[in-house]
């Protein structure tokens, strides 16, 4: 649109400095035409020369401000203005320079020329030549007089009545045109004359009269308005009667005569005209070409101008084009307008930018190809349940999936560009990990590295299952590390390879135990009475200690074997403070003093109330032991919401403690402190919390005492996990 | 040089409008008056025309001189400045004074009506009057009012050879008229 304006108001402009030099070149031809076939309008010079001055200026003034706007425009450094104002300059020179020098040279000459032009000898050819007509003009005027003389003569004796006659007859041999008797008053008396003459002769002058009156004659020469010279003859005639009349002749020059005589006298004329005007003409020339002059220059100026900025404007448009492309606008497209050279870099340009869109469109595709790609395998990577970590060539993080950071409880993102080696720097857990990772791709990875890792866990030791291998595609040669949590799963295979144990070794143990019993009460029976007091006595001690330790035996097989051999879990809704208090109910009137701290309105949960009385069962029984040895026993059983969303049972005693090399694995069986404990207790709580999709937490509480908490999903979220399971294990 | 050329065609333009010296060409009118007859009015003036050196050579040179004689008859009203002002009659008679050197003639042409004469001063004087030359018939103007008569004779310098107007431009003895004549009129 702009550009539009622009090349409208430079058209505009152009036609108005077309239409000014016309205008110029018209007063230019008016002024330079000095012969009398100049229309009469353009008669008057002053005019002429004002309107040539009006051209002048206004062409100064499109000059002007075409040299204003350059200035501009240089001033705003526009694109393609600085080659404007040298093709300004340079067309300026072409056109001045031989502009000035025709000028300087014409003024020159013409002075010169006009001056030769009035030459001596054509001055005195001319001058000779209309005194050789006024001669010839004489002397016939003079052969008229005399004729006049003597026809005066003639026609003085004659009575006017005869005179007529006479005069015809004279004029006839005289041969003149016209013969006329007049009075001193110029009335025509008689009058004679041949065809080519009218009815009257042309009236005489008043001072031709006035000679006539004085008796003097007349002659003298009269130029015909169409043309030809005639002679005329006056002189006075004393008539019969004493008065004075005139006769006149008129005699027509011959034409040859005359047309010769009137050339001489028209180029006489005009010779001297010529002459005469001669300072006048040099400055009208002058004049005329200094106006030439400024016309040619200011319209070549307007000219240079104009074809200037049509020369340049292509390479401001191309600028514009560039800065555009340059910006990422690859949309813009330079139209083509000529075919030159100029017109073929617009072309190439346009080519080259219309490639470069298509590439960028190609690239941007990639990207989003790229892009889509990256973030489905984030996706992926984020919702894998192991942790993933990259490694770059040189050992540091390059990137880490969420789950990896949620299984080692460490914001991982912040070790990003982090050496491995460096790790337990941030935090010294990470050690665990990165010690055997930085071992193990110390050198270059043949083939993938696994391993098992402990990792302490912030609620419990984590066991980490981690393998690494090598990026084949990344040029530095990358490594992928996944990880994930086998704890649980570890925990279930050891479990299920204790309750094989389990089973077997009770069965195998509980096979020979009854047949012992049996053989040591036969034995009591059968050698009592024949025994005396003192051997009868000693053997129902020995026998009763025989069948009294089998019991016992069979008492812990069977409590081995509950362990092994659970029944099958049977989830229901369960009001865990009801159940609480049951339990306590049991315990109230014996043994330490038990506090129950219960929040009300807890919602129930979601388990299987036999195996969870036995949770209780187990944990107060646990806290028993522990408080056995304290002087002021206390145990504390508070049932709340816990913060993840479950509900804690807890119970913390004031006993001595777990020794720290038992609490990381209490929950494992056949660990105990106790003298006389199957180191079952608490691995069956571990197991009936786990069937229950529960956590459970051991710590160690100051000054003295422990804490054991249970948390249990509440029934209806656990509804919601559970379910699908349950209902497969029921079908 | 454009300033220079600006320059000379200001100081001609004011050489223009500069008063006239004494010793110059110059046309004073002797007489003029209109005088009344029974079908209108007619108009006597006489000119005394004094051509100067330069006007007198180049009519004797060749050179054809056109005069210009202006007349008119205005009713002037007293509002509106003058811009109202009515003009009852006007006319311009153009003169055209040759000098032919064979004949050693000059010739006065008014129109198609040519006059050739001797002398110069007999031509001056031919063109100098004005003899009963017709201007408005009398039931054309109101007798109630007076009006205003203007009269001027003037060399037309237009008409001269250009070479010659540029003369004319620079120089006084190129410039022949008589100022405006005017005088009121009663009928």
């Amino acid at each position: 649109m702009k550009r539009f304006w622009l090349s409208l108001r430079t058209r505009g402009g152009l036609m108005l400095a077309g239409t000014v030099a016309v205008l110029g070149a018209v007063v230019l031809h008016l002024l330079s035409a000095t012969s009398a076939d100049v229309p009469t309008f353009a008669q008057g010079l002053p005019q002429l020369l004002l309107a040539g001055l009006v051209v002048v200026l206004l062409l100064m003034l499109l000059t002007g401000y075409q040299l204003l706007m350059l200035r501009r425009r240089l001033k705003q450094r526009v694109f393609g203005s600085r080659l404007t104002l040298r093709l300004v300059l340079l067309f300026s020179l072409v056109a001045v320079l031989p502009g000035a020098l025709v000028y300087g040279v014409s003024v020159q000459f013409l002075a010169r020329a006009v001056d030769t032009w009035f030459d001596v000898r054509v001055e005195k050819a001319l001058d000779g030549g209309l005194a050789l007509g006024r001669n010839v003009l004489d002397s016939m005027l003079k052969d008229l007089r005399g004729k006049a003389d003597t026809m005066a003569l003639l026609v003085s004796d004659r009575a006017p009545r005869q005179q007529l006659a006479l005069l015809n007859m004279l004029r006839e041999q005289a041969a003149v045109q016209e013969v006329a008797l007049l009075d001193v008053n110029g009335t025509v008396l008689v009058f004679s004359g041949d065809e080519q003459s009218g009815l009257m002769p042309e009236p005489l002058s008043p001072s031709v009269l006035r000679e006539l009156r004085m008796q003097k004659a007349y002659s003298g020469i009269m130029a015909q308005p169409s043309g030809g010279l005639l002679l005329r003859v006056a002189v006075p005639v004393s008539a019969l009667g004493g008065e004075l009349v005139a006769l006149e002749l008129v005699q027509r020059v011959p034409d040859q005569v005359s047309r010769n005589a009137e050339a001489v006298q028209f180029a006489h004329a005009e010779y001297q005209e010529l002459a005469f005007s001669r300072s006048g003409l040099k400055q009208l020339y002058a004049l005329t070409l200094t106006l030439a002059l400024l016309l040619a220059l200011f319209a070549a100026l307007l000219l240079a101008i104009f074809f200037s900025q049509r020369l340049s404007a292509p390479l401001g448009v191309l600028a514009e084009g560039t800065r555009a492309v340059a910006q990422g606008d690859f949309s813009q497209r330079t139209p083509v307008r000529s075919y030159d050279e100029i017109g073929i870099l617009t072309q190439s340009f346009n080519a080259m930018t219309r490639e470069l869109a298509e590439s960028q469109g190609e690239t941007q595709r990639y990207q989003t190809q790229l892009e889509s790609a990256k973030a489905s395998l984030e996706s992926i990577l984020a919702t894998l349940s192991a942790g993933v970590i990259s490694l770059d060539g040189e050992r540091r993080l390059r990137s880490v999936n969420p789950s990896a950071s949620r299984i080692l409880e460490i914001d991982l993102t912040t070790l990003v560009d982090v050496p491995v080696g460096r790790w337990s720097e941030r935090d010294a857990r990470l050690a665990a990990l990165a010690a055997p990772l930085a071992a193990a791709l110390a050198g270059p990875l043949e083939d993938d590295w696994q391993g098992q890792i402990a990792y302490a866990g912030s609620q419990r030791g984590l066991t980490l299952l981690a393998r690494a291998s090598t990026i084949r595609q990344a040029a530095p040669g990358g490594f992928v590390i996944v990880f994930d949590d086998i704890t649980d799963l570890l925990n279930a295979q050891r479990q299920a390879a204790w309750g094989e144990v389990a089973r077997r070794l009770a069965h195998e143990i509980k096979n020979p135990l009854t047949p012992i019993q049996l053989s040591a009460e036969r034995l009591q029976q059968r050698l009592r009475h024949k025994l005396d007091t003192t051997d009868a006595e000693m053997l129902v001690r020995l026998t009763q200690t025989i069948i009294n330790q089998v019991a016992a035996l069979k008492g812990m097989v069977d409590a081995f074997s509950e362990y092994a051999r659970t029944p099958e879990t049977q989830l229901k809704p369960v009001d865990l403070s009801q159940l609480t208090r049951e339990v306590l109910g049991l315990y109230e009137p014996i043994g330490p003093r038990m506090n129950l701290k219960l929040q009300p309105g807890l919602p129930s949960v979601l388990g299987d109330a036999v195996k969870l009385r036995q949770v209780i069962h187990n944990l107060l029984r646990n806290a028993e032991d522990a408080v056995g040895t304290v002087s002021e026993p206390r145990i504390i059983l508070s049932i709340g919401a816990d913060p993840t969303g479950g509900i804690a049972l807890s119970v913390s005693d004031n006993g001595p403690g777990f020794p720290s090399d038992v609490i990381g694995r209490a929950f494992e069986p056949y660990v105990t402190t106790k003298p006389k404990g199957t180191g079952l207790g608490l691995a069956i709580v571990h197991k009936i919390v786990e069937e229950h999709h529960g956590r459970t937490r051991l710590e160690n509480l100051a000054p003295s005492g422990a804490r054991v908490t249970v948390i249990l999903p509440p029934a209806s979220a656990a509804a919601q996990v559970t379910s699908p399971s349950h209902r497969a294990a029921n079908s | 040089m454009f300033a220079a050329f600006a320059m000379s065609v200001v100081a001609l333009l004011w050489q223009i409008s500069g008063p006239a010296d004494a010793g110059e060409p110059a046309i004073n009118v002797r007489s003029a008056e209109l005088t009344a007859s029974n079908d209108g009015y007619y108009l006597d003036a006489s000119f005394e025309i004094d051509l100067g050196h330069t006007l007198e050579e180049a009519l004797t040179k060749g050179v054809a001189l056109n005069f210009v004689l202006d007349f008119s008859l205005i009713y002037e009203r007293w509002y509106l400045l003058n811009l109202w002002n009515k003009t009852v009659a006007n006319f311009e008679q153009r003169y055209r004074l040759t000098y032919n050197s064979l004949t050693r003639q000059y010739r006065i042409a008014a129109g198609t009506l040519t006059q050739n004469v001797d002398s110069l001063r007999e031509a001056l004087v031919v063109m100098g009057g004005v003899r009963n030359r017709f201007i408005v018939s009398r039931d054309e103007v109101d007798p109630e009012k007076p009006y205003t008569a203007e009269l001027r004779l003037r060399l037309d310098t237009s008409q001269l050879p250009k070479p010659f107007q540029l003369d004319a431009l620079g120089s006084k003895g190129w410039n022949l008229s008589s100022d405006w004549y005017r005088w009121t009129v009663r009928p």
